[in-house]
This record gives C-alpha cells, sequence and structure tokens, in this order.
C-alpha cells in the first residue's frame, strides 16, 4: 500500500487525497488494478508559488470516485501507459498550463497554434499583449507579435 | 400586345437575375449555424427566396454567411476561401461574435469580429438572431442587389 | 507497381463535419491506415473569463458550450455552485428543472438525427425532424423568452415561473411526438442501403471505450449498462420510472437505436413529473439579488450530471471570495473525440462521415 500524505473531504462527500510526486505512478497502478477504470479528466492549477495536478477517478463496477492531488513545479510522470483517454488530457494541460509529462509520446500544443508564445491559464499570462496568427504556404500556422503579419 | 411586352435596360435585367438567385454557401462555425438551419427548415422556409441550394464548394457559390465566433486559428482559413469564390460575391455577417467580438472581446484568441478579415455587406445582430431576422437581412441584400448600390 | 501511402486533409470546412474539425488521413487504395484529428479551431476561452467575474456572470459562457442543448449545460454548473456555498433550493424548482432538461434532450436528440440523415445523403428526416423542433423551442420561447441559449437557471432556483399555458403546451406535445417519433424511425430502418452502411461500421469494442473515458451513448452501445440518472441518482430521478437501452454491438447502427430509444424513455420521464409538480417557491429569496448579495464559497465541489452526450460537470475551486479561482469543465465530446483513430483504422474511406456523424461532437465543448 503505498502511502498518502493527507486525506481530505470535498463539498459534496467525494475523498481528496494529496500524493508525493514520486509515488505517484505507484499510487495510480495500486488504484487501477483496485478496480477504477475511467479516468475523468486532468486539471492543472497555478497557485502562485508552485503548480497543482488533480486527476478524478471513477469505478463503473460499483460507483465510487476518488480525486487525487499532487505538488509540483513543472513535471510531472505521464498515465498514458495505464489509461489510453490521458492523451488529449495532458496535451490540454501542457498547452494552457505549462506542465511537462515525462514519457509521453507526443507533448504538443492542442487548442492553441502552433508557435503561440507562453501558458494563458496561469495567472501572470499578459492580457494585453496580443499575439496574430498567419497562414504559411505549406498549410502551417505563423505567429508573430506583429499586427501587420496576422490576424 | 402591351400586357406581354417588357422593356427595359439590360444591366437591370442582370442586377435582377443576380439578386434573385443567390447560392449560400455553407460555412457554419458556432451556435448561430442551429438558427441558420432553422432558417433553413420547413417552418420558416428560406427556400422561398430564391436561396434554395446549398452549396459545397467555394467554387459555386455566391452568399458566404459567417455564422459564429471567429478565432485566430481559423481566421486565415476564411480569407483563404473567400479568395476561392468566383466574382460576384457577398458576405452577411451573423450574430454578434461575427460582428463585434461578442462577449468573448475580452479574451486572448478571438478577432473582433469577421470584417477585419473579409469585407462585409449586412450585418445581423443577436445572440443568436432569430430566423426572421436573417430572412429580412437576405431580403435587404436583394433590395440593395436590384437597385445597384451594392457592388460585387 | 509500388503502393504509396498518401495523405488526405478533410478540412476545417467541410459540408459534413460537424463544426470546425480537421482530419488528416492517411490512406492506401481506400482503406484507412490512420487518422490524426486536429482540433482548436473555435477555443473560445470559456475558463478564463469565468475566472474574472462573479459566480453568476459565468453562466453565459456556459450556456455556450453545448449550443444545441444548453439547459444541460447550466444544470451542472448550477449543482456545484449550490454545493459549494450550501445553498437550499425549493422542490417546485428542483422538478421543473427536471422537465425542462428532458425535453432539451429530445430537442438535442432530433437535431443529431436531422443531421446525420444530411450526412447518409438523405434529405427528407432533416425536415421532420426541424418541423418537431421547432414546437419544442416554441414552448421553451414561452417559459423563458429565448429560443436557443437560455440563461434561466439562477443559483437557489429558477428566474421564473412557468404559466398554465406553457403547461398545456407541453402536454399537447407529448401527447403526439410518440407516433411522429416511429415514423421518422421507420424512414431509416427500413431502409435498406442505410442498414447495409452502417451495420459493422465503425465498431468500439469495451475495453477500449473504457481506456479512452467515452461515456453517454457510446458507451451503452458497446454493452456496459452505465446511466447517471439511475447508477448516481441527482435531483429527483430516483422518483420516476424509465429504462435504459442497452446494445452490445458497438457500431453505428447500435448507436443509432441507442438514441432514439432514449427520447422514448425522455418522453415517459417528462410525462411523470408533469403530475408531481408541487406548489410552492421557486427562488430561494437569499439569492434573489445576486449583484447586491455577493455570493461566497470554500473548498471543492464537482456534481456530475447526464447529458445527452455523456458526463458532464463543472470542477469548481473557491478561496472564500466573490470570484472562482478555477473553473475546470469536463467535456464528454473531447474525450468520445479522443477515440477517433482506433474507431476508423482498417475501414473505407467512405465510413469515415457515418463514424464521425455517430460521435456527435459539438465543437463549443471540444474547444471551449
Amino acid at each position: 500500500m503505498i502511502p498518502v500524505e493527507s486525506e481530505s473531504t470535498s463539498k459534496e462527500g467525494t475523498k481528496i487525497v494529496y500524493v508525493s510526486k514520486e509515488n505517484l505512478f505507484a499510487y495510480m497502478k495500486e488504484r487501477k488494478d483496485e478496480g477504477y477504470d475511467i479516468l475523468l479528466m486532468v486539471t492543472g492549477i497555478d497557485y502562485k508559488d508552485h503548480l497543482e495536478v488533480v486527476y478524478h477517478l471513477l469505478s463503473t463496477a460499483n460507483g465510487n470516485r476518488l480525486i487525487v492531488k499532487t505538488k509540483t513545479d513543472g513535471e510531472v510522470d505521464s498515465m498514458v501507459p495505464l489509461w489510453a483517454g490521458a492523451n488529449w488530457h495532458e496535451r490540454e494541460t501542457w498547452d494552457l498550463v505549462g506542465i511537462k509529462f515525462k514519457g509521453h509520446p507526443n507533448l504538443k500544443r492542442i487548442l492553441l497554434a502552433e508557435g503561440w508564445v507562453g501558458h494563458p491559464l496561469r495567472k501572470d499570462y499578459p492580457l494585453d499583449k496580443k499575439q496574430y496568427v498567419n497562414l504559411k504556404e505549406n498549410g502551417e500556422d505563423y505567429v508573430s507579435y506583429d499586427p501587420r503579419e496576422g490576424y | 400586345m402591351s400586357d406581354s411586352i417588357l422593356l427595359t435596360t439590360l444591366d437591370e435585367a442582370m442586377r435582377w437575375g443576380k439578386g434573385k438567385s443567390l447560392w449560400p454557401f455553407t460555412f457554419g462555425l458556432a451556435c448561430c449555424a442551429i438558427e441558420m438551419m432553422s432558417a433553413m427548415g420547413s417552418d420558416y422556409d428560406w427556400a422561398r427566396f430564391g436561396a434554395d441550394v446549398f452549396r459545397d464548394s467555394p467554387r459555386h457559390a455566391d452568399l458566404m454567411i459567417v455564422s459564429g465566433t471567429v478565432t485566430k486559428k481559423m481566421a486565415p482559413r476564411i480569407r483563404r476561401l473567400y479568395d476561392q469564390m468566383a466574382f460576384p460575391k457577398y458576405v452577411i455577417s451573423m450574430g454578434a461574435c461575427a460582428s463585434a467580438g461578442g462577449p468573448y472581446v475580452r479574451g486572448y484568441s478571438v478577432v473582433d469580429g469577421v470584417d477585419q478579415v473579409v469585407p462585409v455587406d449586412v450585418y445581423v445582430f443577436g445572440c443568436p438572431p432569430r430566423p426572421e431576422a436573417l430572412i429580412s437581412a437576405l431580403k435587404q441584400l436583394q433590395d440593395g442587389i436590384v437597385s445597384g448600390k451594392v457592388k460585387h | 507497381m509500388e503502393d504509396k501511402v498518401i495523405e488526405v486533409n478533410f478540412g476545417p470546412q467541410h459540408p459534413s463535419t460537424h463544426g470546425v474539425l480537421r482530419i488528416k488521413v492517411k490512406l492506401d487504395g481506400e482503406i484507412i491506415m490512420d487518422a490524426y484529428p486536429v482540433i482548436g479551431y473555435l477555443h473560445r476561452n470559456a475558463e478564463k473569463l469565468s475566472e474574472m467575474g462573479a459566480y453568476p456572470k459565468a453562466l453565459i459562457y456556459i450556456d455556450r458550450l453545448d449550443y444545441v442543448a444548453s439547459l444541460n449545460n447550466e444544470l451542472g454548473y448550477v449543482l456545484s455552485a449550490e454545493k459549494l456555498m450550501d445553498a437550499q433550493v425549493p422542490e417546485r424548482a428542483q422538478w421543473i428543472r427536471m422537465m425542462l432538461v428532458e425535453l432539451n434532450r429530445i430537442a438535442s436528440h432530433l437535431v443529431w438525427l436531422g443531421t446525420h440523415g444530411l450526412d447518409m445523403g438523405m434529405l427528407t428526416p432533416y425536415f421532420y425532424c426541424w418541423r418537431e423542433r421547432e414546437r419544442i423551442l416554441r414552448i421553451f420561447d414561452e417559459i423563458t423568452g429565448s429560443r436557443l441559449l437560455y440563461n434561466y437557471f439562477a443559483i437557489g432556483g429558477v428566474y421564473s415561473d412557468i404559466t398554465p399555458k406553457a403547461i398545456d403546451m407541453i402536454k399537447e406535445f407529448l401527447a403526439d411526438f410518440g407516433s411522429k417519433l416511429e415514423e421518422i424511425q421507420a424512414i431509416f430502418a427500413k431502409n435498406y442501403i442505410y442498414v447495409k452502411r452502417t451495420r459493422d461500421v465503425g465498431k468500439l469494442s469495451l475495453e477500449d471505450a473504457l481506456s479512452y473515458g467515452v461515456t453517454g451513448p457510446l458507451l451503452r452501445a458497446s454493452g456496459k449498462k452505465w446511466d447517471l440518472r439511475k447508477n448516481q441518482p441527482y435531483l429527483y430521478y430516483d422518483q420516476v420510472n424509465f429504462d435504459i437501452p442497452v446494445r452490445q454491438e458497438g457500431d453505428v447502427y447500435a448507436r443509432f437505436q441507442v438514441r432514439i430509444e432514449e427520447m422514448r424513455q425522455s418522453i415517459k420521464i417528462a410525462q411523470q413529473v408533469l403530475s408531481k409538480i408541487p406548489e410552492g417557491e421557486y427562488y430561494n429569496k437569499k439569492f434573489s439579488k445576486p449583484m447586491l448579495v455577493r455570493l461566497k464559497g470554500t473548498g471543492d465541489s464537482y456534481v456530475p450530471t447526464e447529458s445527452p452526450k455523456g458526463e458532464y460537470g463543472v470542477y469548481l475551486i473557491g478561496d472564500g471570495s466573490t470570484i472562482p479561482y478555477r473553473v475546470r469543465i469536463r467535456s464528454p465530446s473531447f474525450a468520445n473525440l479522443s477515440a477517433l483513430p482506433i474507431m476508423l483504422k482498417g475501414y473505407k474511406i467512405a465510413d469515415l462521415t457515418a463514424t464521425v456523424s455517430s460521435l456527435d461532437p459539438v465543437f463549443g465543448e471540444v474547444d471551449r
């Protein structure tokens, strides 16, 4: 049994568990063997001095839910070997919050254009410095800070 | 004999033909596309006004209805599709998002209105506009073409 | 003569994608080797804008996520926010919410049915389905004032009461929709070409579905009896009788049968709810002036609901102030769409439109 750092409960009654970054993959593997077969979503949160990653788990055999949180400063192990649905969720967390996932097969931007600078859901993202997007001849995107070069 | 012969100029006859048989180009991006599909349906019949053939390829169409939010990633592709249409071509911008940015104007990835990408002839406001508003915009465009005020 | 694999772009503007989806398809003759979807052409930053204002102000962005059935979106947000703030909701408001959400489920499946017919080359079911949908939209126009995007559910109840005229319209609609639905189903099911084009096409096995996080009608068509209204009931779903349709094959025809059967069960639920609505208040007076009474909440909250596409919920984190710290939307179409590459491998290029259309993606929800 992998030890947890602390436990609490959310407002509607689901158990929340904090796990350290090194034990995370082994803890999730234990939970998958125990019967949690759907990974619902992966969230990234920006607290000002550290980042957090939150996983929601669901077991369809008996209806149990579990929320697993971990603190990090930029890098976490990837869950793609356990649940294939984590692929797109981790790409979106890298795109919007800026957390890297070790061992991910294809960590590229998914919602913003290729070449965008910055991670918008961080609290210190400058909203007044706008970026402009245009199309190159071979079909790829081209992003710049100059308003004369794009839309 | 006088009720079966009509005298007119060639320009006027061509403008009447252009205006009353516009072929729209299906370009639904977001929520306004559902109201455009309602206008095509059986309760608010859009085919009565001559625009019943919805062409899917830009080379065959002559009216582009931009319905929905224009994002920065999609804007260059809209410009490319507009360039592929043949003259004469007209553009209706439908909804608050396509006319001025809509409720998303404070964000980081939305273009403030489609008139920064293509030239627009008629604006329709609403979020989403009712199908009657869209039909009234089509009627205004047709009157403009037939009288000669709207040039392509 | 060598075999060459060519790459074809199924671009963001196409008559049969339900919105803006781009797929890069690798073809060998007519067989699909690989499919790589590219999304993000409708990214409207709903999460960042919801974190810039008070709790009720986020409802305009939440409304426009799944724009075909927008009361389901509001329900997920409002239930999470009420748990966060420990708000009490009167009983009449909860029963009204249940009835309107079931009517919205019927409207959403009718849009899917009409556009699915267009993708398969049939023009008639489009007009039949939209004629029925117009009757539902007139009911909503009478109750909430708007046809498509309502902003009607509030934290603490609903904004206005339902009138006796609206109740008559709902009774009249539910009485004869069943026979119209049989007529529409016969257009599809008795058509030999449609059945041949959709049986054994786009199969999804149960282990793949659970591994990719697929929920909703797709999971039920692959053999798993899982519906949040029965397994983890919210509102008053444990006090009405209805069944859950399940099929075992996992192909496009099974998904079509599951959705038609769901529409029939929604009629049954709505008729039972209509006879059980109690009298009383429809809005908790303590929350009735949301801009003056500052709504505050602390902690985490996530209440899952069953929307027509799958499991939907909003995960809220509050830190004690009037502005939420993090708003994260669990959208079912995002997870369903990520399973597209395995559903397409090995099939022919003509099966691509049938498979994409049976997933029912709505791009306001995928790209947020």
